[in-house]
């Protein structure tokens, strides 16, 4: 029952800010919403972690161990992005453009809406008509502030993801052949086709992987199908850049991870694993070098993410045990840490209203909350202790190196090290300095960034404690796709 | 005599592809593409008497008024709306376009070919040129400078790609097929709305002048 409300829930509030007369009520259905989606994904994801798959509607819906985890992301930062987002739009949007604060809103909830679809079904076709509406309903999204950077970062988004995800649907009819041709008449069902894997034709299996990988790692923002990202999530509203960055990219992953699945078992684990291994590298590559010069902070964020989703590829692809939970527990300390980051951007963007980063001068000085929680975040997002992403970072690399893949491993320890100086010169840059002599101290937000202390705690509990609990969250998942 | 068929309809799909390359109204361009919207409906109606499903029938319907009727109609409206009735010149010229499009044809025989051969429906012998419709549609999306082109591109891509399903597996279920239609009518829906928002704000829909975000 709670898996049917789950999506109902955002899709419901979506329909009701489209029709709310004042903005009051917007707002107020936008904060129960997001509440309600919270409650509602933390059951779940309890629920399946605790006594098995979760399935409702003839198992059109169904939520495992890795359904569950995506879920409580979705929720999680989808709350924490939901309670930043009506101060951000009073001081972003005013009177005259009161029009765009519904368009945030109604669009947030659908946004939210498709990427729970896209987790909580076992169709891998209807996975992908969610996934294609996550672009659908966030392209307006990345628009909203009605500049012509923004539109031209709209298009492209648009055309570039719509046609990606279109091979990934090659690779989904291939696979849904491959499992068709041997079973007989099997749905498009994610769970049927991982049982008949042994058994599928390995080289349809093959050319399925490779369309899935580039379709929906397109969505991931791998290089080189990564060029549309820097531009949409610089361009979208701080809110949504923090949900397309730290949770839609997971979405794109979800993906990748459920095909990887069955192409491990039916075409053997090295041929899957050595493309993963190929476009983290390259991944990891393109996002160092552009972070090493990059002069837009929302941008340098972006690039982050095509870095740390070309690590986590590099989990996948190294694989075992050890590779696969390093991957998924990046996942989760990416999300936490780069939410965190472009929340924070949208303060910096209120008070200096520019995303250049030398014109952002001295920022612990005029707003030490966001200062402090800007510095704290990057730190985390670079792999520094106490936070997750160092012990994430590590176990994905020793992985690596006490597995066959040595010389892969070895360059994405140098490639890290670049990004890890770039960003850090940058937000230097910014921390520093001095500010100008007009510009009134204090911060933009203040108690909107409240939340925020959620994304830290976590950090922290993954950096310094794994705690049995998610430990025992990671291995069933791992049960499921290991 | 139905694969003859298959295979006959198909390479029409792939020729009305083609076709698109060489076209320069872009009235004519969207004239194109509802054609071979309406031969794909027809070749999924031939499929569905073959195999007696009903469902597919119901796809060939939704087929033929989403993509062979509402699409071209809002596509003309654009056309009509922004004033442009000539496309811009493409990256390549059509004789190098065509070369290009040769070798794609080629090398989805050589991808999709074994594909085809282990295949054993009735229908498999014309996959690699649903292949090479894809490739072409994917080839004009990159080719073409004008977002109206474009948008006919990704379309024509659509169109491969329901086309390789319908002759590898008789079409992916119906619940699908129909959020995928979904998808595709939105898409095509925002696309409109952006061209407008292009040329208000480029003063042409010439996606080339969009390069400020760099780096």
């Amino acid at each position: 029952m709670t898996l049917i409300a789950l999506p109902l829930i955002p899709l419901v509030a979506a329909g009701l800010i489209a029709l709310a007369g004042r903005r009051a009520w917007m707002e107020t259905v936008h904060a129960l919403a997001a509440v309600g989606t919270l409650g509602a994904g933390l059951a779940v994801a309890a629920q399946a972690l605790r006594s098995g798959p979760v399935v409702a509607l003839d198992g059109f819906l169904r939520a495992d161990a890795l359904s569950a985890l995506m879920i409580a992301v979705i929720a999680l930062l989808g709350g924490v992005a939901a309670l930043y987002a009506p101060g951000y739009a009073r001081l972003a949007f005013d009177a005259a453009h009161a029009g765009r604060a519904r368009t945030l809103f109604g669009l947030f909830h659908l946004f939210i809406f498709t990427m729970l679809l896209a987790v909580c079904t076992d169709n891998l076709g209807v996975m992908w008509v969610a996934i294609e509406g996550t672009t659908l309903a966030t392209v307006f999204l990345v628009n909203l502030h009605g500049t012509r950077t923004s539109l031209e970062a709209a298009y492209k988004y648009l055309i570039l993801s719509s046609v990606g995800i279109a091979l990934a649907f090659i690779g989904t009819v291939l696979m849904y052949y491959a499992g068709a041709a041997q079973a007989g008449e099997i749905a498009v069902n994610w769970t049927s086709l991982r049982a008949a894997a042994s058994s599928l034709n390995p080289q349809v299996v093959r050319l399925a992987f490779v369309f899935i990988l580039v379709g929906y790692g397109t969505k991931m923002g791998l290089a080189p199908m990564h060029t549309w990202l820097p531009d949409a999530h610089s361009e979208a509203p701080a809110p949504i850049s923090a949900l397309m960055s730290g949770v839609l990219l997971n979405v794109g992953l979800y993906a990748v991870m459920r095909f990887r699945a069955v192409a491990d078992v039916a075409a053997g684990p090295d041929f899957a694993g050595r493309l993963l291994m190929g476009l983290g590298l390259l991944s990891l590559t393109v996002a160092s070098v552009f972070l090493l010069r990059q002069r837009n902070y929302k941008r340098m964020l972006a690039y982050s993410s095509v870095e740390h989703m070309g690590v986590i590829c590099l989990g996948l692809g190294f694989g075992g045990p050890w590779g696969v939970l390093g991957a998924l527990l990046h996942a989760i300390n990416h999300a936490l840490s780069k939410s965190l980051l472009f929340i924070l951007s949208g303060n910096i963007l209120l008070k200096y209203r520019t995303t250049e980063i030398h014109r952002v001068r001295g920022l612990l000085h005029v707003s030490p909350l966001t200062g402090g929680a800007f510095l704290a975040g990057t730190l985390a997002l670079i792999g520094l202790p106490p936070f997750g992403l160092f012990i994430s970072e590590f176990i994905i690399l020793r992985a690596g190196l006490e597995g066959d893949a040595v010389w892969v491993a070895a360059g994405g320890i140098v490639l890290l090290v670049i990004a890890f100086a770039g960003v850090l010169r940058s937000v230097n840059q910014m921390l520093y300095g001095r500010p100008d002599e007009d510009l009134p101290r204090g911060d933009a937000l203040t108690w909107s960034l409240a939340p925020l202390t959620v994304n830290f705690a976590l950090l922290l509990v993954t950096g310094l404690t794994l705690p049995p609990a998610l430990l025992g969250a990671l291995n069933q998942v791992l049960q499921v796709i290991g | 005599m139905f694969p003859s068929l298959a295979n006959l309809l198909s390479f029409i799909a792939l020729g009305a592809a083609i076709l698109l390359i060489v076209r320069g109204s872009l009235a004519g361009q969207v004239r194109v593409f509802a054609f071979q919207s309406f031969v794909l409906a027809l070749l999924a109606a031939a499929v569905a008497a073959f195999a007696g499903s009903v469902e597919l029938f119901g796809v060939a319907l939704v087929l033929m008024t989403i993509k062979g009727v509402v699409i071209p109609r809002v596509l003309h409206r654009a056309v009509t709306n922004i004033g442009l009735h000539r496309a811009a010149a493409p990256y390549l010229s059509p004789p190098a376009a065509l070369t290009v499009c040769g070798g794609l044809v080629v090398a989805a025989f050589y991808v999709m070919g074994p594909v085809a051969a282990s295949n054993p429906l009735p229908t498999a012998g014309a996959i690699p040129l649903a292949f090479a419709g894809v490739l072409v549609g994917f080839f004009v999306t990159v080719n073409r400078r004008r977002a109206l082109t474009q948008i006919l591109g990704f379309l024509m891509l659509e169109n491969g790609i329901f086309l390789l399903a319908l002759l590898c597996t008789y079409g992916v279920p119906f619940i699908v097929e129909m959020g995928v239609f979904l998808d595709v009518l939105v898409a095509v829906l925002i696309l409109e709305v952006f061209t407008y928002r292009i040329k208000e704000n480029f003063d042409s829909i010439d996606v080339g002048e969009m390069e400020t975000l760099r780096g």
